[in-house]
């Protein structure tokens, strides 16, 4: 008796297993926000944490897109501003601001997005590769997720993270 | 596998340890040949060593220790006189010793390093001085294995005393024999152990007892006469007697061998604490600054007292807290100096010269992190000053000085510095010689030359490319050593002084900071920002009148006392944009750094605080001129200026006129009613409405925030002028008062007028309002006049343009 609960059991639990493998397999968990008109997003594991604005410290001899360093509880963080850094205005912080910290391996950053979306889950064939005028090496553009009403730019955490100036 | 790698690890920890003491032992050991006590330490690390890696299987290594323990078992024998061709094999063994274990620390094995030609070395010297006597041949046979040298030892040195015939003897009953006296040893050992213990002593633990025993296999002839006498193996007493007859180091000696109580304990936990204590020491800075703010809000309540207290208890128990941590990192200098008295025996002899070495304060202690900086830069130093310094013996003589030259080595503490100190004897620094190298090498210009001072003369030697010696040998002239000094001790925020006579000698101090995670910083102010300058680099700070400050060679300076300083703003150096530069005064910061000067001017100093480095993360790392952050009281973030970055930079920046941005800043001319800019500060939305109807009339800009940090964020974000704040007192986040204080803090706001707007009437409530900056006090309600003509009033308001 208690050898067939077991295997029913134990059968019931690699399916369950499988079911969890086969999702984490063909779906990625993104988070969306909005920069300029656009709709962008990144891998919700390389997010750390996502903050109201607060105040930071300007750092000399850097480009302008980088705002400075803020103190996430008692880290020194830099900021970067993304409206800058993809060409755009800067505007006045509002409301929906947000600054998302992400992180990728050893290297963190806080990035100045205009707002949120929404986390969404993404299936791995619903992602197309980047336009092919971009430099495979030089973009910053991971892919493109196909949603029924849209396209998200995904992007790729490490080169927002890797210092370009 | 796991416990092979501890194993390992342990061995070499212990093995490093030892070959700290025996250079230092060597060379004492060759002017005090006769010192038995020396001899056997020496002897005991060769031994320890062979043991262990024969142990460990590193043939190599055992190979090579096994002869320098031949060689030095005879010295130990009197059979071999140590002179000095003598100890240049053993020592160049020694080094080899050291080779090996770096190889084995760093690849795990313990090839790639040719003994051979030394152990042969060894062997001619072992066996060309001393005819090898039976005894000694017999050791060299029974050797290979330590336990069973042991174990054969005890027999020979026991038929060497008139002990029971062994030879007779059946295998047990050898074995039995070996028992009891093993026993009986132990039993002794206890025993005096416990004496020792009870007289309050450490005890230090012997780990190889057996060893003792070495010396009761030597001829009666050799020094050790007392074991002879002796017929029970007493390995302790055998350890003390011989220290009887070295007389007068022997009780020197024993003090320093008295292993002290520690335990090891991984840097990384001692790094973790440090920055928990870190992170303390912010928390406390902010306790400090919310308890100042209390204090004014709440003044005279009984509270505040209680308050008090425990601000400052925590404050104490913190700093303290810091210290004793602080030391758990300290590391005496001692280990950095250990290594001089076997560089300058090498060095002498290599340039034919008699140099002696005099240290004093090696048990000063400085952070493990300095300690492992400092010790390149004093290699330099010290090389240069037995190469360039002390004279040939022909030429010291000649001049009537002792033919041995002397170099003095000291540390010391000085309030949070420690000083080293490096002084010699020598021909000492000739400033006009120095200056005609330099001209000549094209390290500076005839200009700069001429206007050179001796101090500055002497800072020449660090300049990269520069080298007075003639000629290039193996121990310097290459032009790097002392360029290396001054990037090093830069590296520390140290500073450099030397000074020289000709003829006389040369004394050069490196002053450097205790430690390097958690700095005294200075605060200074330029416009809107705050930087932190480490207090280690500032030698002091002045204030000047504008007109002091003269431009040379479009650059300005100043004359301090009699030196003329070069001045740098660092607005130009970190582009801080210069609004308004009205101050009759400026503050100047002299800063120092290795050998140069430099004034930083600043628009105000804040004061002294203990800050905590942390780095700007990978992101912005290596940034010109900002050594890293810091957190402050208030939580934000301070950059940490960089001063030798900082120096650099100050070269490239030329001198601008102070007062250059007043016309731009000026207030622009206002041509229609729209030009006119009010911000409305209130949490009401219903009175944010009525003021807004109050002054729509009048056609003007009007911007609202709901509380005091929107206002102070959109003020920050300077995308607007503003002409004149309506301010509520009563608001989440931030308060009308608060508010008032923070907008003032900003030079450009200085002027702008602040209008309460509140339903707080009283007396004491006006009167925090003009004392936090309010021009006007509006009390609700009013009459949308009212508010529209104080408005028109304070933005100076031109009525035609309605």
């Amino acid at each position: 008796m208690s050898d067939k609960l077991k295997s029913i059991i134990s059968k019931q639990n690699e399916q369950q297993n499988r079911g969890v493998v086969s999702q984490l397999e063909d779906a990625v968990q993104l988070v969306g926000f909005i920069i300029g008109d656009e709709e962008y997003s990144v891998p919700i594991l390389n997010i750390q944490e996502i903050i109201k604005p607060i105040s930071w410290t300007r750092v000399p001899q850097t480009p302008p897109y980088v705002l400075g360093v803020f103190n996430l509880r008692g880290s020194v963080i830099p900021l970067i501003d993304l409206r800058l850094k993809f060409g755009l205005q800067s505007k006045k912080h509002t409301d929906e601001t947000r600054f998302i910290v992400m992180k990728d391996g050893n290297e963190v950053a806080g990035f100045v997005i205009d707002r949120l979306t929404e986390a969404l889950r993404i299936r791995k064939s619903d992602i197309g590769p980047a336009p092919d005028t971009m430099q495979e090496d030089e973009s910053m553009i991971d892919g493109v997720g196909k949603q029924s009403d849209r396209i998200i730019t995904i992007l790729k955490v490490n080169k927002l993270l890797e210092r370009d100036f | 596998m796991d416990e092979f790698q501890e194993i390992l690890q342990d061995f070499l920890i212990e093995s490093f340890e030892l070959l700290e003491q025996l250079d230092q032992d060597l060379v004492e050991l060759e002017t005090n040949p006769q010192d038995l006590e020396l001899l056997n330490r020496i002897f005991r690390v060769a031994h320890t060593v062979k043991g262990a890696s024969s142990f460990l299987n590193f043939d190599v290594l055992t190979h090579l220790t096994h002869h320098m323990e031949d060689i030095l078992n005879k010295a130990r024998h009197g059979d071999l006189v140590l002179t000095p061709d003598v100890m240049d094999v053993v020592l160049e063994s020694i080094d080899l010793m050291k080779e090996l274990l770096n190889t084995i620390r760093d690849t795990g094995v313990d090839a790639g390093v040719d003994v051979s030609a030394c152990v042969m070395k060894l062997d001619a010297k072992s066996n060309g001085t001393a005819m090898p006597t039976d005894v000694s041949m017999n050791e060299v046979e029974v050797e290979p294995e330590m336990v069973e040298e042991d174990e054969e030892e005890e027999e020979i040195a026991a038929s060497s005393s008139d002990e029971p015939n062994y030879e007779s003897m059946s295998d047990a009953e050898v074995e039995a024999e070996i028992e009891r006296l093993l026993a009986q040893r132990q039993e002794e050992d206890q025993r005096k152990r416990k004496a020792k213990q009870a007289a309050g002593e450490v005890v230090p633990h012997i780990p190889d007892v057996q060893e003792e025993e070495v010396p009761k296999a030597a001829p009666v002839s050799s020094a050790n006469v007392v074991v002879a006498k002796q017929p029970q193996p007493m390995p302790k007493k055998s350890f003390d007697e011989p220290s009887e007859d070295a007389k007068a180091a022997a009780p020197a000696k024993a003090n320093a061998t008295a292993v002290e109580q520690t335990i090891r304990v991984d840097v990384k936990r001692l790094d973790h604490l440090m920055n928990l204590i870190g992170e303390l020491v912010l928390a406390k800075n902010r306790l400090i600054k919310i308890n100042v703010d209390v204090e004014e809000r709440y003044e005279g309540e009984e509270f505040l007292e209680e308050l008090n207290q425990v601000v400052s208890i925590v404050s104490l128990v913190t700093t303290d807290l810091q210290i004793a941590v602080m030391k758990t990192r300290m590391l005496p200098i001692g280990k950095v100096f250990n290594k001089f008295p076997r560089m300058i025996r090498d060095l002498s002899r290599e340039l034919n010269k008699k140099i002696d070495l005099e240290i004093y304060g090696e048990e000063t202690e400085l952070d493990k992190s300095i300690v492992e900086e400092i010790g390149d830069p004093l290699v330099h130093i010290i090389r240069n000053s037995c190469d360039h310094g002390i004279e040939a013996i022909a030429d010291r003589i000649a001049q009537g000085k002792s033919e041995t030259g002397r170099i003095v080595l000291k540390a010391y503490n000085e309030g949070n510095h420690i000083v080293v100190q490096i002084d010699d004897d020598g021909k000492g620094l000739d400033p006009v010689m120095l200056k005609n190298k330099s001209l000549e090498k094209g390290v500076i210009t005839e200009k700069e030359a001429d206007s050179m001072t001796d101090k500055e003369a002497y800072a020449l030697i660090f300049r990269p490319g520069f080298s007075t010696a003639a000629q290039v040998t193996s121990v310097s002239g290459r032009g790097v050593g002392m360029d290396v000094v001054k990037t090093n001790i830069e590296k520390l925020n140290g500073i450099i002084d030397i000074d020289s006579e000709v003829g006389r000698g040369t004394s050069i101090k490196l002053k450097i900071p205790l430690t390097l995670a958690i700095i005294q910083a200075l605060l200074v102010g330029v416009q809107e920002e705050y930087y932190a300058i480490p207090l280690a680099s500032v030698l002091e700070t002045v204030r000047i009148s504008k007109d002091e400050i003269y431009t040379v060679d479009n650059r300005s300076v100043m004359r301090l006392r009699n030196d003329v300083l070069s001045l740098v703003h660092i607005g130009d150096i970190f582009e801080v944009e210069r609004i308004i530069d009205a101050a009759e005064h400026a503050y100047v910061v002299v800063l120092g750094l290795a050998e140069s000067k430099l004034g930083l001017i600043v628009d105000s100093l804040v004061g002294q605080e203990e800050i905590v480095i942390k780095s700007l993360g990978e992101y912005l790392k290596g940034m010109e001129g900002i050594a890293g952050a810091t957190i402050r009281g208030d939580g934000g973030v301070t950059l940490i200026v960089d001063v030798a970055a900082l120096m650099q930079m100050a070269k490239g920046v030329k001198a601008k006129p102070m007062i250059e941005s007043k016309a731009t800043s000026g207030v622009k001319e206002k041509n229609k009613a729209s030009d006119y800019h009010v911000m409305i500060v209130d949490d009401s939305k219903t009175d944010r409405i009525i003021m807004r109807k109050s002054l729509e009339g009048l056609g003007i800009t009007l911007t609202e925030a709901a509380d005091g940090q929107e206002a102070l964020n959109i003020l920050k974000q300077g995308d607007a002028t503003f002409d004149a704040m309506l301010i509520d007192i009563e608001m989440p986040r931030m308060d009308g008062y608060t508010l008032a204080n923070e907008i003032k803090k900003y030079n450009k706001y200085k002027n702008l007028p602040l209008i309460a707007v509140t339903s707080r009437s009283s007396k004491s409530d006006r009167m925090r309002g003009v004392e936090s900056g309010m021009v006007e006090y509006i009390t609700k309600p009013y009459s949308s006049d009212y508010l529209a003509s104080v408005v028109q009033r304070n933005i100076k308001f031109k009525a035609e343009l309605a």
